[in-house]
């Protein structure tokens, strides 16, 4: 004989029943634009390096190679850095906001549209201009993220 | 810790005749009273006659996340029903602590007992 368990097993699969959440943020509620902003100061500061590199003169195939293992190197980094500040931020913005943010700041999606672009712009590019941009469109998610817990202590620094 | 009783004969019988509404908990807010996966069966009628109890599971929603159903224990209650709600497992629930007294609308019904 089936036991009861079986059809129970057997309801919950083929009707599933809606998700009622024994809910945690984040797990813990824990987010902070800090981390976005830390990575893009390692764009920056990447951009910088790379701008400010000089080719060796002359054909010394040795400190050829050691220029560009140099330039690979800060470019890999910017690279990967780029990816983390685009990802840091997408988690604020589809994890950490929510729609009565969105009453508070209506140019919300438009600010995270545009400093997303940003990071795969300097991703792309080898451009202090972007990477200064993005180091203060951050700045602006910082602002507006702290306002919705009504923190306005929460001051605006870089690590360099 | 109070317990969460498992459903009898009773509650499926009050499940198929639609007197109870099941849900599938999801998240670590409620342990270790019930783990994530586990279902439960909810009265949605409880509150028509009388208020929330202090210790009752309840599913309600918040005005911040009106898309999502959440289950949560009654901490307190005030004259107008309004619930004070918070996860048995404090360090990691997000519950009126964060987002205030729960209004009567936003409650959907009472837990009354694991589905099966």
């Amino acid at each position: 004989m089936l036991s009861l368990k079986t059809i129970a097993t057997q309801i919950k699969t083929w009707f599933p029943a809606p998700i009622v959440y024994a809910h945690c943020d984040g797990p813990c509620g824990v987010y902070d634009p800090a981390a976005a902003r830390i990575a893009a100061e390692a764009v920056l500061s990447m951009t910088k390096k790379i701008l400010e590199l000089q080719p060796p003169d002359g054909g010394d195939p040795k400190a050829m190679a050691a220029y560009e293992n140099t330039i690979t190197r800060y470019v890999q980094i910017k690279e990967e850095q780029a990816q983390l500040a685009k990802k840091e931020l997408l988690v604020l913005w589809t994890d950490y906001f929510k729609p009565v943010h969105l009453e508070q700041f209506p140019d919300l999606h438009t600010q995270f549209w545009n400093v997303a672009k940003l990071c795969s712009a300097c991703k792309v590019e080898v451009s202090l201009q972007h990477a200064n941009e993005l180091m203060d469109a951050i700045e602006e998610i910082q602002k507006m993220f702290w306002a919705t817990k009504n923190r306005m202590d929460v001051p605006w620094y870089k690590a360099s | 810790m109070s317990q969460i009783r498992n459903s009898t004969f009773l509650d499926v019988l009050l499940w198929l005749l639609r007197q109870r509404q099941r849900f599938r908990v999801e998240g670590v807010s409620m342990l270790p009273l019930l783990l994530s996966g586990e279902e439960v069966l909810v009265d949605r009628r409880a509150y028509r006659r009388s208020l929330p109890a202090i210790k009752d599971l309840v599913v309600i929603r918040t005005p911040d996340q009106p898309n999502l159903w959440l289950i949560k224990r009654v901490i307190s209650t005030r004259q107008d029903g309004a619930c004070f709600v918070q996860g048995d497992n404090l360090f990691q629930s997000t519950d009126s602590r964060v987002f205030g007294w729960v209004e009567p609308p936003l409650i959907l019904g009472r837990v009354t007992s694991r589905f099966l």
